[in-house]
Formats: C-alpha cells, sequence, structure tokens
C-alpha cells in the first residue's frame, strides 16, 4: 500500500513542480487572499473591540493558512475527477495491488503541495512584516492543525470526486468549503459580527478552527482543544467517506 | 511469474458462467464459459458492443462479476483481486494515459505501482522503450504522441513487471497498418519465448486469425463459437464462389446454374454468390457455365473466413458492423 500511495502522490508532486498551471492556482488563492485582505483592511485593527495582540497580518495569516489547507484538498479532487474522467484512474485500479493506497497517494501529493505553498505564504507574511507571539510549540500546534484540515478536505474531495468521477463534482466539492469557511469571522473577530452573521458563525465550527489558529499565533490555547476535537474526528470520518467512494468507483469499473 | 507447488508456472484463465448485469442496464456478458491455457494466444472476437470489454474488465478485476466466477492465475477475481492484479497486464481499449507525463515518466510510475526497485525500474524502462520503440520519444510528454506510439507505450507499460498474463482490449483499433504488424509481431513473440498467457479482444478477424491460438466468438453477451481458427472453418467447411455475368442481362441465367451447386449467401455488390454444397466442384460449375453458353467477367472461389463463421453462428456478418441490439461493454 505504501508504494502504490508513494507512486500515486510522486506523480501528482512532480507535475505540480513542473508544470506551473497545476501549482499557481493553489499558491495564488492563498497568496491573493493574504496580501488583499491584510493590506486593504488592515485599519479593521483600529476598530474599537478589535483585541489581537500580533496585529492583522497574523489575524489573517491564520485564516488563510487554514483556508489554503481546506482548498488544497479540493483542488486534488479536481485532480482525482480528471483521472476517473480521462480513464488514467483505471490503470491505477488494475496496477495497484492494494487500492487504499491510491487514497493515500493523494492525500500524500494534497499535503506535499499545501506544505510547500504555505512556507512559500509564510515568508511572505514575514516579509511585510508578520508578527508571531506564539512559541515553537505553538507553531507546530499551528502546523499539525493545518495539516489536519488538509487531510480533512483532501478525504472529503477524494469521496466526492470517486463517487461522481467526473468534473460535475467540482462545485460539490467546493461548495460547503466555501461556505463553511466565509460564514466564519473571517474579517474581523466574532464578537464585532452581528445579526445573522454573528449567528451563523457562532456555531460555525470552522469558527473554532480559525479561533484556534488565531490562538497559536498569540501564543495562546483558547479554542485549541476544541479545534483538534473537531478535526481529528473529521478526519476519520472522511477517511471512511473516501474510502467507500473507492468502493463505489470499484464497483462502477473506474 | 506465478508459481504452482510442483514449480510449473500457473498463467491460465478459468471462466464459468460468468455474467455482468448492469444496474438500469442490458446483461452485457451472459453467463460464458471458457479457458485459456498457459502460454496461449486467445482471441475473442466480436463486434462493438458484444461484451468483449465488459469481460475483460471482470477478468482484470476492474468490474465485480453479477455471477459466475473467473479464476486468473488461480486466484480467483472477485475475492483475490490484489493477487490478481500482481501477476496481470493490461492495455485497455483506450489507452489511459496522462499527458503531461513523459514516456519514461509513465514507465517510472508503472514500475513504482508494482514495487519494482528503483534501479530496475529504470533499467526496465529503457529495456521497454527500446522494445517498442520509443526511446527518441521517451522523454517527451505523451500529448505530443500519435495514436500508434500511445498504443505502443500502453503495451509498454503492461509488461513493466513481467506479467504472467497479458489482457489487451482491441489493441490494433486506429493503427496504420505498419504500426499493427509491429505490435503483431510482439505480442506473438511474448507468448512463444516468454511463455505470456494473452487474452486479445478484437473485432478484426484477420488479426484474431494471424495471431489467436484459438477464438472465442462472442455475441450479445454470449459465446457462440469457440475453437481454432482453423477448426472453426473447418466447422463451415464450404467455400464460396462468387460470379460477376459479363452482360448484366445473363444474370437470372446464371443464377440458375449456380442454384444446382449451392446455396446463395451475400456477395460484392453485381456479383452473384453461393456457398458450394459439399460434393460441388468448381470445375463442375465452370462446365456447366460453358454448356450453358453464359460469359463471366469474374468468377473466384473464397476458402471460408471468420466472418463466414460469425455469419454461420449469429447470423449476421462482424466486420464492419455493430451488434444489432448494442449492450455495453
Amino acid at each position: 500500500m505504501i508504494a502504490v500511495a508513494l507512486a500515486v502522490a510522486w506523480r501528482l508532486v512532480y507535475k505540480a513542480f513542473t508544470l506551473p498551471s497545476f501549482l499557481l492556482p493553489a499558491l495564488l488563492f492563498p497568496m491573493i487572499f493574504f496580501l488583499g485582505f491584510a493590506g486593504a483592511l488592515g485599519r479593521v485593527a483600529e476598530v474599537p473591540g478589535f483585541r489581537y495582540g500580533p496585529g492583522y497580518e497574523a489575524f489573517q495569516f491564520a485564516f488563510v493558512l487554514l483556508q489554503s489547507a481546506a482548498m488544497a484538498g479540493v483542488f486534488t479532487g479536481f485532480n482525482i475527477a480528471h483521472d476517473f474522467e480521462r480513464g488514467f484512474a483505471r490503470r491505477l485500479l488494475i496496477a495497484a495491488p492494494r487500492r487504499s493506497g491510491i487514497v493515500a497517494g493523494y492525500v500524500l501529493a494534497t499535503m506535499a503541495r499545501w506544505a510547500v505553498n504555505i512556507t512559500i505564504v509564510f515568508v511572505v507574511a514575514m516579509l511585510v512584516g508578520m508578527s508571531i507571539h506564539g512559541g515553537p510549540v505553538d507553531m507546530f500546534g499551528l502546523l499539525v492543525l493545518g495539516f489536519t484540515l488538509n487531510v480533512v478536505g483532501a478525504l472529503w474531495a477524494a469521496g466526492v470526486a470517486m463517487r461522481l468521477r467526473s468534473a460535475q463534482a467540482g462545485p460539490v466539492m467546493q461548495l460547503p468549503i466555501f461556505l463553511l469557511i466565509f460564514l466564519a469571522p473571517v474579517f474581523v473577530p466574532l464578537d464585532l459580527l452581528q445579526g445573522w452573521i454573528h449567528a451563523v458563525a457562532t456555531v460555525n465550527p470552522f469558527t473554532h478552527l480559525l479561533a484556534a489558529a488565531r490562538s497559536l499565533l498569540a501564543g495562546g490555547t483558547s479554542d485549541v482543544a476544541l479545534a483538534f476535537a473537531i478535526v481529528v474526528p473529521l478526519a476519520l470520518v472522511f477517511a471512511v467517506w473516501a474510502l467507500t467512494g473507492l468502493r463505489r468507483a470499484e464497483a462502477a469499473g473506474g | 511469474m506465478v508459481e504452482k507447488a510442483d514449480g510449473a508456472r500457473r498463467n491460465d484463465i478459468a471462466v464459468h458462467g460468468l455474467a455482468k448485469q448492469f444496474r438500469k442496464g442490458p446483461r452485457a456478458v451472459d453467463g460464458i464459459d471458457l479457458y485459456v491455457a498457459p502460454g496461449e494466444i486467445y482471441g475473442f472476437l466480436g463486434p462493438n458492443g458484444a461484451g468483449k470489454s465488459t469481460t475483460v474488465h471482470m477478468l482484470t478485476t476492474l468490474l465485480p462479476p453479477s455471477a459466475g466466477t473467473a479464476r486468473v492465475g488461480g486466484h480467483d477475481v472477485a475475492r483475490e483481486g490484489p493477487r490478481v492484479r500482481t501477476i496481470i497486464g493490461a492495455a485497455l481499449q483506450e489507452a489511459a494515459l496522462d499527458p503531461f507525463l513523459s514516456g519514461r515518466n509513465h514507465l517510472r510510475l508503472q514500475g513504482a505501482l508494482h514495487r519494482l526497485s528503483r534501479s530496475e525500474r529504470k533499467r526496465r524502462g529503457d529495456e521497454l522503450l527500446e522494445r517498442v520503440g520509443l526511446t527518441h520519444a521517451a522523454d517527451r510528454r505523451v500529448q505530443t504522441y500519435s495514436g500508434g506510439m500511445k498504443r505502443r507505450l500502453d503495451l509498454a507499460l503492461a509488461l513493466v513487471h513481467h506479467p504472467a498474463i497479458l489482457f489487451l482490449d482491441e489493441p490494433t483499433t486506429g493503427l496504420d497498418p505498419q504500426s499493427r504488424n509491429a505490435l503483431w509481431v510482439e505480442v506473438a513473440r511474448l507468448a512463444r519465448e516468454e511463455g505470456v498467457t494473452i487474452f486479445l479482444t478484437t473485432q478484426y478477424l484477420e488479426e484474431a486469425d494471424v495471431l489467436a491460438d484459438r477464438v472465442g466468438i462472442i455475441d450479445r453477451g454470449r459465446i457462440v463459437a469457440e475453437g481454432t481458427p482453423a477448426e472453426l472453418k473447418a466447422e463451415i467447411g464450404r467455400p464460396t464462389l462468387q460470379v460477376i455475368p459479363a452482360d448484366p442481362e445473363e444474370r437470372g441465367r446464371i443464377a440458375d446454374v449456380l442454384d444446382r451447386f449451392g446455396e446463395p449467401v451475400a456477395g460484392a455488390p453485381g456479383s452473384l454468390a453461393i456457398r458450394l454444397n459439399r460434393d460441388a466442384d468448381l470445375t463442375d460449375v465452370v462446365r456447366a457455365l460453358d454448356t450453358e453458353g453464359v460469359r463471366v467477367e469474374h468468377l473466384e472461389l473464397d476458402a471460408p473466413s471468420l466472418d463466414d463463421v460469425f455469419l454461420a453462428k449469429t447470423g449476421h456478418r462482424l466486420e464492419g458492423q455493430e451488434a444489432p441490439e448494442p449492450v455495453a461493454g
């Protein structure tokens, strides 16, 4: 299974780093979000009630980190749907002795690509003056949170892509993640939101992930345990979702 | 290669009552039985939609059967899929290639999927690129390959891990005659020199005739005939005689003469054709036409072909025709 996973991952990583069209969209989105939001909305930090020590750049970086982690999974979902649509998945299904390695390979590739992307965004964030109050342990926790969400996104998208096996999977993969991400306190803290968006954001699990990421960047622990209590079970649930998607694809003959 | 307890290779295919019923769809394969001996080239012949590809998909573990059993290399395709996949190679109807990878990278990927070591992947990749004549294009992206090059790469990919059993699903469809002949030579070499068992689907009679040790004819999901090409033709036994009158107005008189020597069959446009009776002889027909005083422009005696076998077994011709009631596969 490991050999299959590494082979599948190698192909996607190789393409990502030899074909700019494969890497750039996944890199440009978080970069544009960070530079756009942190730059254009920087004065939000001066709004009464905005209390976040590290500053607005770090406030936005937490969002960009989680958003890119989740959406990187969706990009992999597009790859999977494309492989099924073009028949390449059949090659993998016939060659792979243990087919669960195919899912593992797609997830590994997602993690590798996100690792590179978020490293670049992080370097840019530091260059534009982002301040971090958390220590190495906090940063490690932030990375683990990001990678776990990255895996959740990849498994969710894999399950959808393997069920639909066509480009039609795109909106189905994207929309729920998009809604969860943007119905959270992205631009201002939860306390400053009002009306229906506050009510929705309060019950949105992504709000807690965002709060945990911001807390870790600020050197705190608020919402961190809750965030892991959300993403770890989700990873397990979506692992089952992805593997049952693989079984559906097998039953359909690829 | 798969080894039996006594050390002999176990690379046969045994199929009993194999069927595939698609949900809300047709019964694409309807209870077929077949056996392919080790090292044999088995030609699976039938029109589009007859059930050839569906059968291959079941035997290569891509599709679960609805009923029946199939053992490939001694392993049950439904229960021992991982074991089956380690001993088979497959080149399916549409070469499933990544347009953005080079030929060499495809071979590297395929070798990695089959757990070949890094050095073995490189050695085997170079060897296969050479064998299928793609060394010069090895580092080009597949999107720049012609259809023939893609087919050859697909065959090389199927051979990376020295499979004991090879499935080729219409491997020469769309190929030019030169590429087709080269592929035939390689397929025959694999069976004769390396002892690879080959299950080959085709809708080309010539391909089955030239390559296959034995042929199974499938129509509407059922095997309607099976045997060596020679045995199948011998079953039909009688040659076809085609006559083109020199004067179209003499068609009727020529038809009357021919009727005495055999039953009318479809012939080329403008011709009259009969399948000769067992006791009829070409010289008798020529004498009778001469006695009748009719002149012929063209007279041709055709030995029975697999198409004649197909016609006799199914009631319709194979070449250039789709199955009358297409089914998936």
